[in-house]
């Protein structure tokens, strides 16, 4: 028999049944030096490959070095080759861990970009950090009055969301981090030196504690703060790249979030400005009133309305208007209009005189944009209610009556902004109990869909309807107009709509006669 | 869904330029419109600026605005504005707003059946 | 502690009474008069005002009260609910859910086109008095809003509403928007079926048939944040046929075709007026909807289910019916080349002509 293994590049040993080596290749004398014939197995390797059953492929490290052992039996015994895997299992080790670090930044992507809320964002960031790169991590906001917002998440998983009123000085490098300069990599900081509020409770000993900037868009974020336990391995450099690469991610998501939050407030504070008022009555008048602005983003488009109350006997002014031009410039003149007609009430007993007063105002403007308007002065005169209606370009009310009777008011006059003098003729309508005043904007009439798609809602189907609305209380008629002309849009462009129904009171009880809840 | 807006500017001899409206005014196009209008207003020696709109679908407050600062720049070159071709549309629109006058110099229909502040009706 | 059930059926049917004679103070009277009787806040909400509200839907379908009579109930009792939501025991709920010791946050909104806003408010009560703080975003809520709101406040939790089947292909983009925020989806509403199937389709995280269900279930904690790598489209598979696409897309010319064809096979429909004219073509463009409907959930049932309702919708109002046959042939031959419309075309005619038509959930209101 060729023992052609003999000069095999590979380490082989020949072992016969009773464990004792028959015989060694060159290779195996090189790297097990005791390997000899006639030397037991146990005393010239380790204990690994000693132990190892013939039938299958043992592991096992020799010195530095990882090996694998494959048998294969012949008659005089197995024959162990050995085959150095430490390259390749270095190779594949890294494969996987890169393959672990890619998933890792995938999920944390997905989870850091579907949020644009700053809490849930520097949630996930901890959460995140303190599952993969560390046993607890913090997160870090730079101070927002005198307090900096944290979130922590210990080696549980539960986050803790937290304002603390720290100073960061005292946790080197974290002032640096929170500032964005000057730029540095992840700061060590001495795990004894930590203060209580990073070393907390439940963590026991602290191994390593590092510090890395969490860099938003342009503008720092805050920073991550992670830590591991003394049990456990210091950070790699690979994972100190790592830790930057989620730094990146975390500090972009939490930066557009904040930003989102900051436009959010802003926004919020405008509309709360122009957002249209509440009520339901007006000195023992009946009211309702309906806005939705158009467009899938608006929360306020070119309509609007206001109330007026006066004096008890005295009129209330209502107007409904709608501004040309759409978004925020429309916002802006309407809080400018509204602004002035507010002004302007003392003139409100002359429609006339008021409109030609705003007018003039909104012609030292840009002189490019108009308001049509309806005013409604309302008063109560016993069980009636008395109205002087004025339309400013507007389309004029419509009244319908308890019995089921519909009728246009007669009211006219010149749109507002642009030219040099206006006009307008008033109406005087009167109500009984149970009719209704409808003011609307054009996107009530102009709803352009229905049926066939492209046909306009148009007045003469308002009328139509309203012939149906008799006796409705405002609300309900109200919601009605409104969502006739919505779904006669359907799913297609929607212009801003706004509907108001003033009512003469069937049973004339005031409000503050009864208290809503006992 | 909404018409795009074509505009065809043609000189018609003399000191009259005719723009040819076609298609949507609304608040996506009335700009393109002001443009072109503003930019003929420029011509030298023009003394009428005629909007052909047989062609004009839907017109909204966007493009009424575009027209009423069209008849401003013209007024303040010493141009004539005329509106051709109107439809009933452009015409209810005018007329509610009470502009038709001022855009076209024909006076407005009488509002409905007129009313003074002091007519009473109702119940 | 609960009043004995038929004593529940009278405060119902004194508040039915005062809703539908348009009697606010009458109703707000009745439902402060069930609480001082002993009748608890949460039980009140559930068995006395969304019953009520219910038999206004059923009522309406049989013809038993008018279009206005059922908006007046309808916003007799939203006014009552509003006073409920007032009084002293609703209150201290609130402000307990608003504090720090509260369970957490609900956001609940009707879908965009969602006008019946009624189930969605008696839930957000009910989901206070068991102690959330819940935004109530209303009717209607467009879902770029849906998204903004959820943005700016990370709740726990949205609950959708809708009860109407053919805003679903909405109502579906809407959960698969507010899942993409980490945001888990509770739905509820008759659109979503008798058996929340629906939503289940459409991937929602959770159904719930009543607002009290949506409740108990929210009491296990709120359902677990959605997987962010879910895909709307992996949802309905059958879309890439495109039948609901080219139905949707061409629904006007669809009713155009089939209102011709109708003026030509019904003689009298030429002696009716424009508002007779626009009732039919509305008609039409409601089975036109309901067949894209069924074609986005791939479900023939919803088809037939909600033409059998409008047959008994028609002969409560003594109309004959007899348009809906001839309507479905010519839609069926404007749509020879798609077989799963089709196949729910002819799925829809037999039981046209087999069943009695019945009129049970107003889940198909469509006015």
């Amino acid at each position: 028999m060729t023992r052609t293994w003999l000069s095999a590049p590979w380490p082989v040993l020949q072992v016969d049944a009773e464990g004792i080596i028959s015989q060694a290749n060159d290779a195996a004398r090189s790297l097990l030096t005791g390997a000899a014939p006639g030397v037991p197995l146990d005393d010239a390797v380790p204990h690994w490959l000693a132990r190892a059953a013939p039938g299958a492929v043992a592991r096992g490290r020799v010195g530095e070095s990882l090996f694998e052992a494959h048998p294969t039996v012949d008659g005089a015994g197995v024959l162990w080759w050995l085959m150095d895997v430490t390259e390749r299992e270095r190779v594949s080790e890294a494969l996987r861990d890169e393959r672990r670090r890619t998933a890792f930044l995938a999920e944390a992507s997905n989870e850091l970009l579907s949020s644009l809320n700053l809490d849930r964002c520097m949630e996930v960031t901890a959460r995140l950090a303190a599952r993969h790169l560390a046993d607890a991590a913090l997160v870090i906001l730079p101070e927002s009055g005198h307090r900096y917002p944290v979130a922590y998440c210990g080696p549980d998983g539960r986050v803790v969301r937290e304002n603390l009123a720290v100073d960061p000085g005292q946790v080197p490098g974290l002032e640096e981090a929170l500032r964005g300069f000057p730029p540095m990599p992840s700061r060590w900081i001495d795990p004894a030196a930590a203060p209580g509020w990073l070393a907390r409770e439940g963590l026991g000993e602290l191994g390593s504690v590092v510090v890395t900037a969490l860099p938003g868009h342009g503008v720092p974020a805050g920073a991550l703060v992670l830590l591991r336990r003394a049990v456990h391995a210091g950070f790699s450099a690979g994972e100190e790249v790592f830790t930057r690469l989620f730094a990146a991610r975390a500090g972009a998501a939490i930066s557009a979030a904040c930003l989102y939050a900051e436009q959010a407030s802003i926004t919020e504070v405008l509309m709360r400005e122009l957002l249209p008022p509440r009520t339901r009555r007006l000195d023992g008048v009946e009211l309702a009133a309906r806005y939705r602005p158009s467009g899938a983003t608006a929360l306020v488009g070119g309509d609007f309305y206001d109330l007026h109350p006066g004096a008890p006997g005295e009129e209330s002014l209502v107007v409904l208007g709608d501004v040309c031009g759409k978004g925020l410039e429309a916002a802006v003149l309407t809080g400018k209009i509204r602004d002035t007609l507010h002004a302007l009430l003392p003139v409100a007993d002359d429609h006339q005189r008021l409109l030609s007063m705003l007018n003039q105002v909104l012609l030292t403007g840009e002189r490019n944009t108009f308001v049509t308007l309806v005013l409604a002065s309302v008063r109560r005169d016993g069980p009636r209610v008395r109205l002087r209606l004025t339309s400013a370009g507007h389309a004029p009310p419509v009244i319908v009556r308890a019995g089921g009777r519909v009728e246009e008011t007669h009211t006219k006059g010149t749109l507002i902004g642009m030219l040099e003098a206006v006009t307008s003729v008033t109406d005087t309508v009167t109500l009984d109990p149970g009719d209704t005043c409808l003011l609307f904007t054009d996107g009530i009439t102009e709803a352009r869909g229905g049926p066939l798609g492209d046909e306009l809602f148009g007045e003469q189907q308002l009328l139509e309807e309203l012939e149906q609305c008799a006796g409705m209380p405002p609300e309900a008629l109200t919601e009605r107009v409104q969502m006739l002309a919505s779904e006669w849009a359907g799913g297609g462009d929607q212009d801003d709509m706004a509907v108001i129904a003033i009512t003469a009171p069937v049973e004339p009880r005031p409000a503050s006669e009864r208290s809503p809840a006992r | 869904m909404a018409d795009p807006l074509t505009l065809t500017t043609t000189p018609r001899g003399g000191h009259a330029v005719g723009i040819d409206v076609r298609g949507d005014l609304d608040h996506a196009t009335a700009g393109e419109l002001l443009e072109a209008a503003t930019a003929v207003l420029g011509t030298a020696a023009l003394r009428d600026l005629h909007l052909d709109c047989a062609g004009l679908g839907l017109c909204d407050s966007s493009g009424l605005a575009a027209l009423l600062v069209i008849r401003r720049r013209a007024g303040e070159a010493g141009v004539r504005l005329h509106l051709d071709h109107r439809g009933a549309g452009l015409d209810r629109l005018l007329d509610l707003t009470g502009t038709l006058e001022h855009l076209t110099g024909d006076p407005a229909p009488p509002p409905g059946r007129t009313r003074d502040a002091e007519g009473v009706r109702g119940a | 502690m609960t009043a004995p059930h038929d004593g529940l059926a009278v405060w119902a049917d004194r508040l039915w009474d005062a809703a539908v004679a348009g009697d606010e103070y009458a109703a707000v009277d009745v439902a402060l008069a069930a609480l001082d009787a002993g009748v608890d806040m949460e039980t009140l909400l559930m068995e006395v005002l969304a019953a009520v509200q219910a038999r206004v839907g059923r009522e309406w379908a049989a013809n038993r009260i008018t279009v206005a009579q059922e908006h007046t109930a309808t916003a007799v009792n939203e006014r009552v609910l509003a006073a409920l939501a007032h009084h002293p025991i609703a209150r201290r709920a609130a402000r307990a859910g608003e504090s720090g010791a509260g369970r957490g946050r609900i956001v609940v909104a009707c879908i965009d086109g969602e006008w019946h806003a009624f189930p969605a408010r008696i839930l957000t009560e009910v989901l206070r008095l068991r102690g959330w703080r819940v935004d109530h975003l209303g009717a209607q809520v467009p879902t770029p809003h849906l998204i903004a709101h959820l943005h700016r406040t990370a709740p726990d939790a949205m609950a959708l509403s809708s009860s109407i089947a053919t805003r679903l292909p909405g109502a579906h983009a809407a959960i698969t928007a507010c899942q993409a925020t980490g945001t888990p989806v509770l739905v509820g509403g008759a659109a979503f079926g008798p058996d929340g199937r629906y939503a289940r389709l459409l991937g929602a995280d959770a159904w719930a048939p009543d607002a009290r269900t949506a409740a108990d279930l929210l009491a296990g904690g709120p359902p677990p944040r959605p997987a962010l790598d879910r895909q709307a489209v992996d949802d309905l598979p059958h879309l890439d046929d495109q039948e609901y696409t080219f139905v949707a897309q061409s629904g006007p010319r669809l009713v155009r075709a089939v209102m011709d064809g109708l003026q030509q096979r019904i003689p009298e429909m030429a002696s009716y007026t424009a508002r007779q004219r626009r009732h039919t073509a509305e008609d039409v463009a409601h089975i036109v909807d309901f067949l894209g409907t069924a074609l986005y959930l791939d479900d023939p049932e919803l088809f037939s289910g909600f033409l059998s309702w409008t047959a008994g919708i028609l002969t409560a109002r003594g109309v004959p019916p007899r348009t809906l046959l001839p309507a479905l042939d010519l839609l069926g031959a404007r749509l020879t080349d798609f077989p799963r419309a089709t196949g729910m075309l002819a799925h829809a005619r037999e039981s046209l002509r087999g069943d009695e038509p019945e009129s049970e959930e107003p889940a198909w209101r469509t006015r």
